[in-house]
């Protein structure tokens, strides 16, 4: 078992894992990192919480239970902003907005386009990390129910 | 907009399926019905065109006409299909009872029933090769389901699958033909073909290649094995898919490309051979066949061949008469088959022999299916009489000695449309009907009426063949057709088809030898013969390779290894490299860089003797993060990130996977003595040493050109991004990233089944 | 330098192919792993320019590292882990059907059922349409 301060530190860590996620994820575009670093880091936050307090504390965070889909999500979200220029009429891809446009800007935060393919990469990293390992943690669960009886 | 409704019906019937069993095949004929209207009210307005645009790039458009060749067309495909999907809806539910299936199978059925009718309207209406070659394959895609419908059955499955060979493999030459025409002419629009081919060895053989796609899926000599086959399906998509649809797709691609295939004589020829070929063969099989629906489906081979024949022949009558012989067929044979369907449902009897004197237990089926089979044969007061009138014009243009080969063709259908009709419904037998449900008899009589219909008032019928046949020659064909009570030879030679007939029919046992020896000759050196032989050798083609494979797993690692490695060496060793193998230079900047890949390297080799699997994976991770470092110096701040989180999380993955397998059998590894280990070290050196070569070599010449990566450069702020890196990834190389992260979403789906199935068992 | 990278990456490729050839598939998989790392490591070194990362503002007059390459490297990186990921649940399927990680035991073992079958079923399987290889294969797997 886990000692009381594995616990409390693991607790603590949670939020700033996912706050870092996020500024890793928004800030992406203008500094090093982008969907994917931001996806692997909120993943591993979680999976600390899988590793100190057991897979069902885990899954009580929104989103780990349904990791699976959510990679899909992720997916059919990168691939439907990759087609839908096509219905403007642009070629696959096109950003928004185009060169030379003005960005609105919230802070620093920018909005185009591209850093919502960014946010699908995020979901799909996310729920690929936290879906693999946790399927793996289901694995050995089972496995050590099968010997103990 | 037709085929819009068409289209959309298949999903709309599927959904209600789902819902409710029951409801799928009310939708779909629903939708069908539909369809039909929208075809003729849009054919009625002047027909209408799309013409979009698809990828503009590539010469792709998307053209769809409603010209009188797609109303044709469109309409059977609509018509039939509506009459077979009321008829199914009744049928389909007893079949699968008899198979102890569920109900909701149907759904499946009805959902690929009117896939294959949009794709047929969709064909119809297409007006470009590559939409074309699209919609061809969707249709061969929707009859391999339809079928293979019952999937339990073997011998169903293989039908299935050689239908879907057959017309698939075929369909690659017609893309093949369709490219060659595009790279000679610069388009892929078949009207604008039309107007740009010359005749030449070109046109030829693309023309060629084209026409033996269509005359596969006609189920034309020497292709015709399949159709047989293909009655292994249950009786609605026999009725459907091999009169009105499937079979008749082949004739309209040849119908769709008569405007080019005419300007080259040796074409014509060919289609003139093979659809003589195809009458006689289809004919003469079709007199020999017992059961009921081997009878039909070799009569469909000899019918398409005198459409074939007729396009060959050529001229006003030919086109016109062509067209008009597929609609009358459609309706004619597709009644044949609903009756055969019933008339095996009733008395569970699919062979002649078993079957006979039903017109007393079956009034109104003998009588609808009388008069489709009179259509069929050709006699008068039914649309029938025109078909043949309209192939003996043909004939005669071309000389006696076509009209001899026409009447005789015309009498071999006589004969087995007697022997077919005849046999279910006169004479005497002690096989006994169960009453039937109207739904499966109602069809056939509707069908026969319409029969009934076009040979009383033939104007609506040869307009819509007048429309179509005008499509094909590209010229206003101008044909009557009407009742003559004079001594002209058509009416000669349908008088001399009739004796003839009655003749064959009257003298079966002289002939029923001779014809039962050309049955097994074909079975034994036919066409069918070669496909098994071909699909066996591949197979045990596959089997060789993979036993090779299964029996020896490492040295397969190895043969790949070692001639890659040698033919590495070998293309150094040609290549002039004077000079060109740089040490290149060490400067103070680099030495983090020098000092970070030291340990980098320890570590992969420290992994080639680790023992313990646990050490193993640690040290294998620690490589990865001193790598991680090495991408830092490289000033890679975003690798360096990814790699770190990565190698992380793969850490993480190795040690989990170390603890699902028990300790006893990971350690059975370690314990193992290295066998061979000379030779593998020898194999690894080989390797290394060759990849040695290829990386210097690569790395002391850089490309002498400016970078692409410059204009990333300069227009990273243009995508309003600060960090080029990302910006290459979201945006100038965006593809690049939907791939990676389409291999990640998959590897996940194949994690979780694994593991999953681990866990199920 | 150039001599030096090129001979860390032969190193790494070595012992990677050197592991790929052993018994043990766990073993074989760290081997897969080794070679993608001396692959991306070749990608990164591949890049044109060295210097500082190219993230605006860029510096003045110092050189600037290859993004192009970068990127390259960083999707490489991604794909090659996510494979490592499904070896290792490969590797975990093999133990569950065969009980082994070794790749002799299990090329034996299907050995062993590829001529099973041929004794056991009709020669005329090759016409089963709806069966892929890969679910024969897979069925096998959980027997």
């Amino acid at each position: 078992m886990t000692s009381a301060m594995t616990r409390m530190v693991a607790r603590l860590l949670l939020l700033p894992t996912l706050i870092t996620a996020v500024a890793i994820l928004v800030k992406g575009y203008t500094q090093p990192g982008d969907g994917f670093s931001a996806g692997v880091v909120a993943s591993l936050g979680v999976l600390l919480q899988l590793m100190v307090f057991g897979r069902e504390e885990a899954e009580k965070i929104p989103g780990v239970r349904q990791a699976g889909t959510l990679a899909f999500v992720g997916l059919l979200a990168a691939l439907g902003l990759a087609v839908w220029p096509l219905l403007l009429g642009d070629a696959v891809l096109t950003h928004y907005p185009p060169p030379g446009a003005k960005v609105l800007h919230f802070g620093t935060l920018e909005f185009i386009t591209a850093v919502l393919f960014d946010c699908a990469i995020f979901v799909l990293v996310f729920g690929f990390v936290v879906g693999t390992v946790g399927a793996i943690s289901r694995a050995i669960e089972d496995a050590d129910e099968q010997e103990a009886p | 907009m037709p085929l819009v409704v068409a289209l959309l019906s298949a999903p709309a019937a599927a959904a209600f399926g789902m819902l409710r069993p029951a409801g799928a095949a009310p939708v779909g004929a629903a939708f069908c019905a539909l369809a039909f209207g929208a075809t003729l009210w849009g054919f009625a307005s002047g027909g209408g065109a799309v013409d979009v645009a698809w990828a503009p790039s590539w010469d792709l458009r998307l053209h769809l006409e409603l010209d009188g060749l797609a109303a044709l067309y469109a309409l059977l495909a609509t018509g039939v299909g509506f009459a077979v999907l009321v008829y199914s809806s009744r049928y389909l539910p007893l079949h699968l009872e008899h198979q102890d299936r569920p109900l909701s199978d149907g759904t499946s059925f009805y959902f690929f029933v009117l896939l294959f009718m949009g794709s047929m309207v969709g064909l119809a209406m297409a007006q470009d090769l590559i939409l074309v070659f699209v919609f061809w394959d969707l249709t061969a895609i929707a009859s391999y389901y339809l079928i293979g419908f019952d999937s339990h059955d073997p011998d169903s499955r293989a039908s299935a699958l050689m239908a879907l060979l057959v017309t698939g493999v075929t369909a690659v030459l017609l893309l093949i033909g369709a490219v060659m025409l595009y790279a000679a002419h610069g388009t892929f629009s078949i009207p604008e073909l039309a107007g740009r081919v010359e005749p030449g060895p070109l046109l030829t053989t693309a023309g060629l290649l084209i026409a033996v796609a269509g005359l596969a899926k006609s189920a034309q000599v020497p292709f015709h094995f399949w159709l047989p086959r293909a009655m292994a399906a249950p009786t609605p998509v026999s009725a459907y898919l091999h009169s009105a649809a499937m079979v008749a797709a082949g004739v309209l691609l040849l119908g769709r490309l008569y405007p080019l295939l005419q300007k080259s004589d040796v074409l014509l020829d060919v289609l003139l051979v093979v659809g003589s070929l195809s009458m006689a063969v289809g004919g003469v099989l079709a007199l020999t066949r017992d059961v009921l629906k081997q009878l039909l489906a070799y009569s469909t081979v000899s019918q398409y061949g005198y459409v074939v024949v007729m396009y060959g022949l050529g001229g006003e009558y030919g086109a016109v008469g062509a067209s008009f012989y597929v609609l009358v067929h459609a309706l004619c044979k597709s009644a044949l088959f609903l009756s055969a369907g019933t008339v095996t449902e009733a008395t569970g009897s699919d062979r002649l022999s078993g079957l006979g004197g039903l017109y007393r237990s079956m009034p109104l089926l003998a009588v609808g299916s009388g008069v489709a089979a009179a259509g069929l044969a050709a006699l008068p007061l039914t649309a029938g009489f025109f078909k043949d009138e309209l192939f003996f014009a043909a004939a005669l243009e071309r000389g006696p000695v076509f009209a001899g080969l026409a009447v005789f063709g015309a009498a071999l259908t006589f004969a087995y449309t007697w022997r077919f009709w005849g046999g279910i419904f006169l004479g005497t037998s002690d096989a006994e009907a169960d009453r039937t449900s109207g739904v499966l008899v109602l069809p056939v009589v509707a069908l026969g009426g319409l029969t009934l219909l076009g040979g009383i008032f033939v104007g609506p019928y040869l307009g819509l063949a007048l429309a179509a046949g005008s499509d094909s020659l590209r010229a206003p064909a101008d044909v009557v057709a009407a009742y003559h009570l004079d001594a002209r030879p058509e009416n000669l030679m349908a008088l001399a088809t009739y004796g003839l007939g009655v003749a064959i029919v009257l003298s079966r046992p002289l002939w029923s030898g001779a014809a039962g020896a050309l049955s097994r000759l074909g079975e034994r050196a036919g066409p069918e013969r070669l496909y098994g032989m071909g699909l066996r050798g591949l197979n045990g083609l596959s089997d060789r390779a993979h036993r090779a494979e299964a029996r020896d797993l490492r040295s397969r690692v190895a043969a790949i290894l070692l001639p890659g490695g040698i033919l590495a060496g070998a293309g150094i060793l040609v290549t002039p490299t004077g000079g060109t193998y740089r040490v290149g230079t060490v400067e103070a900047g680099d030495i983090p860089l020098l000092l970070a890949l030291v340990p980098v390297a320890v570590a992969a080799l420290t992994t080639t003797f680790t023992k313990r699997h646990v050490t193993l994976a640690l040290v294998l991770s620690s490589a990865g993060f001193v790598l991680a470092l090495v991408y830092a110096f490289f000033g890679a701040p975003d690798v360096a990130l990814v790699a770190v989180l990565v190698e992380t999380v793969l850490t993480l993955l190795f040690l989990g996977t170390l603890r699902l397998i028990p300790y006893e059998v990971l350690h059975r590894q370690a314990g193992l003595p290295t066998e061979k280990r000379p030779r593998k070290v020898f194999f690894a050196a080989v390797a290394g040493a060759s990849t040695f070569a290829v990386v210097w070599a690569t790395l002391s010449r850089p490309a002498p050109e400016r970078s692409v990566a410059e204009e990333h450069l300069k227009r990273t702020p243009e995508a309003h991004a600060g960090d080029a890196v990302t910006a290459i990834l979201a945006d100038f190389r965006g593809l690049d990233t939907l791939g990676e992260i389409s291999v990640v979403a998959l590897v996940l789906l194949a994690v979780l089944t694994l593991l999953r199935g681990g866990r199920l068992r | 330098m150039i001599l030096i990278l090129s001979l860390v990456i032969a190193v790494i490729f070595g012992s990677g192919a050197f592991l790929i050839l052993q018994r043990d598939l766990f073993r074989v998989v760290v081997g897969i792993v080794l070679i993608s790392n001396a692959a991306n490591l070749f990608i990164i070194s591949a890049g044109l320019t060295r210097g500082e990362p190219p993230i605006y503002p860029l510096p003045e007059g110092a050189p600037v590292a290859d993004p192009l390459v970068q990127a390259m490297a960083l999707t490489a990186i991604v794909i090659s882990s996510s494979v490592a990921a499904l070896l290792l649940s490969l590797v975990y399927r093999l133990y569950v059907a065969h009980d082994s990680v070794d790749i002799e035991d299990v090329s034996a073992a299907e050995a062993r059922e590829a001529e099973a079958l041929e004794r056991g079923e009709n020669p005329e399987r090759e016409e089963e349409p709806r069966e892929s290889p890969a679910d024969v294969e897979l069925r096998e797997d959980t027997r």
